[in-house]
């Protein structure tokens, strides 16, 4: 018994799990951060190459896509996890610049390491990280930025191509960009509160396996991945009415609870026809209204089915309540969940329909869609894809979406910036002058700063297999004579001055047209800070035990 | 357990009168010590501005990021039950004052090993326990002492003394927005009279969007839940009349054992109609009181709303938020005026609540139900807050509460003391100098006591990347040249005085810290023995 306490305790630790402090920690965190930054560098910019995925049940992701990639990795450190979770993150709020956005954090982490190596404060660093930040967000808006109804369409197409330079569709940017640009300009909305908004969602992207990716179209109107639910039906119709439904079309069955007893045999009939009878009412009175397309989220049986070709309507049943639900939006109709009205019967009215100038089912490779052309009310998009196979299908519908939301963001902020390495060069030059002026212990974290965003020049390079180092230099020396130049020399125009991947050369992007939107750039700017600083400021860290919680251990 | 107390004690040389201690008791002391000094160590480097963050990945598999004290010791596994019984202290001092649960477990740290140098000396611990309960008094009305009044009225002083809070925290630099909410939202709901706050009367509502910037205090409720969409109803309702409904509108089900026996075709259209008709009813009753939002109570039994319900709903206009929990009606029936309703009978329009707007947003991302310009509000507030992922939002929120719980101490015991390891100096020092006035092995443990304390700004010094020796000496040396209030100033690295840099903390922290710590390691002190209970 004496023996409970001879161990001695001093050396026993009286946690749970293991800790690691310190140094220690920093560096895992950091080389966590590496690790991850090292699997999705070499798939940036225009010459950054593909990834391929193999899961543990043999599902094959062939991506380009950062968010994608790291999604699909499975991260065992809590840092490594903060990394994906932070491009998911800006896949969620911008779209683009996943990539870039881990290999800034993970270069601001692994230099902010080396400062605490050489002894100065974590808190320090992160001081004059965040006034780095700061100022490049500033400089970046005051001068770089170029509002694009200045550049006109031409810029968002712009935008666009170098969204998708990148992605597996860069090759038929000629083809896409416009496509994407029209989608987007079509889905306009503008809400109750006067704002106007570009919904990325609203862009209907249907996927279709053959034929080439050039044979990709761009439908005006909504394309639904559904056919009409019997062969009978007309497959064109013009000036449709339209009725949204989310109600069941088949054979009334009592709610659960209610058992039906039959005493009689002629009963038995009666009680059968009964239950086809409220049904069919329900579709006399829908038709009666005039509708002469029936949409619903639900099943309709062959008996109702009968009732529809013989009143010459198009029915499609199954189709996605989202599809729906934007459909009414469309046409002017509404998504109607029950018939019942407010006398306690039920009724259908005709204000209930949208119209559209023409519903025609097209074959489209192997697959029937039906496509709901004019709409009424607010005009529709929808992008059907084509392509050699399902990953390639699969890649492309993830690259138009990054496209889409490069578009709508600037369409909505309004402004760009050049790409190719110009803001992030820009921005060090800038930082690198604004750290000398500066006289305390952040002067070192902000230079570190200015260095850290070298990393995107540098690795575009890389990945191009051009040598890196002459090429950031002599963007570097152009960017510097560009703000050393006074306002109205021609030398400032050096400011624009960015990569040229498949030459080697630097040059004016914006003429080029490599742009970015605003946004994109100072939004991934600020959650790669975030992110280094959410990492740096930890000093411990503490794994408990998984399961048994609290074993006592004296 | 005979073997126990037959533990023969090792018999030291009788010449020293004082206390012989046993060889078992005291090193189930020093093992108490020894575990409970580890917790506090685990903490001390996350104390003050410059403090820095733990990651802590639970049993869970969760990852938590936190820099609070009460929220580590909370997630991590204390295994030794002198070690739990720190991470309780932590708790206790978040409940009484609700913020420098950091600094509480770092000075019972401190105390255990002044106490240790004390049993050394060969000092009874029940001495050393009845001297520091002493200490801890005296200590007390020496920070009384310093202590400035302060008015509730004087916005200025809360929010110096939120900031401070703030930061120390992970959200340090959104402190300029956080301080002010945390300040309004106590003061909104105290008079001049009051000396306690209710904080569940403040709700935090978290969204995962945005950025922790675009956390606000809210003019109204927030809710937690979304607006039923789903059959197209409304989203915005100006002059709301608000019902809180602890019903369902669906229709009824018979019971379990029961059934409804059909046996006439006519029957099977009366059922679906008599369930329409059901409903209709309802909301007949409901509509005639002019009510235009539903808030539904969350039920298991059956569908808050079904799919009927919700068409008629749209047909009439109304805004329904459903899965309201349980634990929320008596906070929104107090803050909406409105009276939860629990039978369809006795739904009147004297239990409506009235409000100019009620309206679904998403301005800043995520959506979020607003209730604003409500008639007869209760005494309650809302808080939005948000943030770009979890991690953050909750270390927001705990951030915020931990300023909450500031204000509330000022409204509690209206007093300021300057932060910045001040007080501590201070008391230390004039404790020293009590010690002096004292006989016996008191004056040894209030020394100590006074020694003990000292920890605060060395911490606080270690933790900002200085030298602790040079800072607390000369620390030390300018409270014994009479300035009272200065203080570690961490941003410039320098000693100044802290009351001009703004660095201000409640008295009752303080207060509340010392005799927490005191009281624990006290408790801790006299235990002697520890036998495992099957």
């Amino acid at each position: 018994m004496s023996g409970l306490f001879q161990r001695d305790p001093r050396a026993g630790a009286f946690l749970g799990g293991d800790r690691v402090s310190g140094q220690d920690i920093r560096d895992q965190n950091v080389i966590a951060a590496q690790s991850i930054a090292n699997i999705v560098k070499s798939s940036l910019g225009p010459l950054g190459l593909d990834k391929m995925l193999v899961d543990n049940i043999g599902e094959v992701t062939i991506s380009n896509d950062g968010a994608t990639i790291l999604s699909l990795l499975s991260v065992e450190h809590p840092a490594g996890r903060i990394f994906v979770d932070l491009a998911q993150k800006q896949d969620k709020e911008v779209g683009d610049g996943t990539t870039s956005v881990v290999i800034i954090a993970a270069e601001l982490l692994r230099r902010a390491n080396e400062l605490v190596k050489a002894k100065i404060h974590p808190t320090t660093v992160i001081t004059g990280y965040r006034l780095a930040c700061r100022e490049a967000c500033r400089f970046m808006q005051e001068q770089l930025s170029i509002r694009v109804d200045v550049l006109g369409r031409e810029a968002l197409i712009n935008a666009a191509k170098t969204s998708m330079s990148s992605k597996i569709i860069g090759n038929d940017d000629d083809l896409f960009a416009p496509m994407a640009v029209d989608a987007m300009v079509a889905v306009k909305s503008v809400n109750n509160r006067g704002e106007t908004k570009y919904p990325v969602k609203a862009v209907n992207v249907l996927k279709a396996h053959g034929k080439s990716a050039r044979e990709s179209l761009f439908v005006k109107g909504y394309a639904l991945n559904c056919t009409v639910a019997s062969q009978a039906m007309k497959t064109r119709i013009t000036n449709a009415k339209i009725a949204c439904l989310d109600i069941n079309l088949q054979k009334a069955r009592m709610q659960l609870g209610v058992q039906i007893v039959v005493e009689n045999p002629e009963e038995l009939e009666a009680i059968r026809r009964r239950e086809s009878e409220i049904t069919l009412e329900r579709v006399r009175k829908i038709l009666a209204a005039g509708a002469n397309v029936i949409l619903t989220t639900k099943g309709i049986d062959d008996l109702c089915l009968k009732e529809f070709v013989e009143a010459g309507a198009m029915a499609v049943r199954r189709c996605r309540k989202e599809d729906l639900r934007r459909i009414a939006r469309a046409t002017g109709g509404t998504l109607v969940s029950s018939l019942a009205n407010l006398e306690g019967e039920e009724s259908f009215e005709p204000t209930l329909l949208g119209t559209a100038e023409e519903v025609v089912q097209e074959r489209i490779s192997d697959d029937e869609l039906i496509l709901i052309k004019g709409t009424k009310v607010v005009s529709s998009a929808s992008i059907v894809l084509r392509g050699a196979n399902d990953y390639m299908l699969d890649e492309m519908e993830r690259a138009l979406h990054d496209t889409l939301s490069v578009i709508k963001r600037t369409l909505e902020s309004g402004s760009v910036v050049p790409g190719g390495g110009a803001v992030e060069t820009a921005l060090s030059i800038y930082l690198e002058n604004f750290a000398t002026s500066l006289g305390s212990r952040e002067q070192l974290a902000i230079a570190e700063f200015a260095g850290a965003l070298l990393i995107i020049p540098k690795t575009l390079a890389v990945n191009a297999a051009k040598d890196s180092t002459e090429l950031v230099a002599k963007l570097r020396s152009c960017h510097n004579a560009a703000q050393k130049a006074n306002a109205g020399e021609p030398k400032k125009a050096y400011l624009r001055y960015g990569l040229d991947l498949l030459n080697g050369q630097v040059r004016d992007n914006v003429t080029a047209g490599v742009l970015e939107p605003t946004m994109s750039k100072t939004r991934s700017l600020k959650s790669a800070f975030e992110a280094a600083v959410s990492l740096l400021r930890i000093d411990d860290a503490i794994q408990c035990v998984p399961g048994a919680p609290g074993v006592l251990i004296v | 357990m005979t073997t126990l107390a037959a533990t023969p004690a090792p018999a030291k040389s009788g010449s020293n009168a004082a206390f012989n201690d046993k060889g078992k008791p005291m090193e189930v002391r020093l093992s108490n010590m020894v575990a409970a000094k580890a917790i506090s160590d685990a903490v001390r480097t996350s104390l003050g501005p410059r403090g820095m963050d733990k990651m802590i990945q639970t049993s869970k598999g969760e990852v938590i990021v936190t820099n609070d004290g009460a929220t580590i010791l909370r997630s991590i596994q204390a295994l030794h039950p002198a070690a739990k019984m720190l991470v309780d202290l932590s708790a206790a001092q978040d409940v009484e004052a609700g913020d420098g649960t950091t600094s509480v477990v770092v000075l019972a740290g401190s105390l255990l090993g002044g106490a240790e140098k004390m049993l050394n000396k060969g000092i009874h611990p029940t001495i050393i326990a009845e001297s520091f309960l002493k200490a801890s008094v005296k200590a007390v009305e020496y920070l009384t002492e310093i202590s400035v009044p302060i008015n509730l009225d004087d916005n200025a002083a809360l929010l110096r003394a939120a900031t401070t809070s703030l930061n120390s925290k992970i959200v340090s630099q959104y402190s300029s927005t956080l301080a002010p909410i945390a300040v309004q939202a106590v003061r909104r709901l105290v008079t001049q009279t009051s000396s306690n706050v209710d904080l569940r009367d403040i709700r935090i509502v978290k969204k995962v969007g945005g950025t922790i910037e675009d956390t606000e205090l809210v003019e109204g409720v927030v809710l937690n839940q979304n607006v039923v969409v789903s059959a197209g109803g409304p989203t915005r309702v100006e002059k709301a009349k608000i019902g809180l409904i602890q019903f369902q509108l669906s229709a009824p089900k018979p019971d379990m054992d029961n059934t409804v026996i059909i046996n006439d075709y006519r029957q099977m259209d009366k059922v679906i109609k008599e369930g329409r008709q059901y409903l209709l009813n309802m909301f007949k009753k409901i509509k005639k009181t002019g009510c235009n939002a539903l808030l539904i109570q969350k039920s298991i039994l059956r569908d808050a709303v079904d799919e009927t319900a919700l068409s008629f709903l749209k047909k009439l206009n109304i805004l329904v938020v459903k899965d309201v929990e349980r634990d929320e009606i008596e906070f929104l029936s107090k803050s909406l005026g409105c009276k939860p309703i629990a039978d369809i009978e006795a739904f009147t329009e004297d239990k409506l609540g009235y409000a100019e707007l009620v309206e679904e947003t998403s301005d800043s991302g995520p959506k979020v139900v607003k209730i604003t310009g409500v008639k007869h509000k209760g005494k309650t507030v809302s808080i939005l807050a948000m943030g770009s992922n979890n991690l953050v939002l909750e270390e927001c929120e705990r951030s915020l509460h931990d300023a909450l719980c500031v204000v509330r101490c000022l409204v509690k015991k209206r007093a300021l003391i300057a932060g910045g390891g001040s007080p501590e100096i201070h008391v230390s020092r004039l404790l020293a100098n009590y010690a002096h006035s004292l006989k016996g092995m008191e004056a040894y443990c209030f020394q100590a006591y006074a020694d003990a304390l000292e920890v605060i700004p060395t911490t606080l010094a270690e933790n900002a990347g200085l030298n602790p020796i040079a800072i607390v000496t000369e620390l030390r040396n300018r409270h014994a040249l009479g300035e009272r209030n200065a203080g570690i100033n961490v941003r410039t690295g320098l000693i100044s005085n802290i009351l001009d840099e703004d660095v201000v903390q409640p008295l009752l922290v303080s207060t509340s810290a010392i005799e927490l710590a005191t009281e624990t390691i006290c408790l801790l002190l006299k235990i002697d023995d520890y036998v495992q209970a099957r």
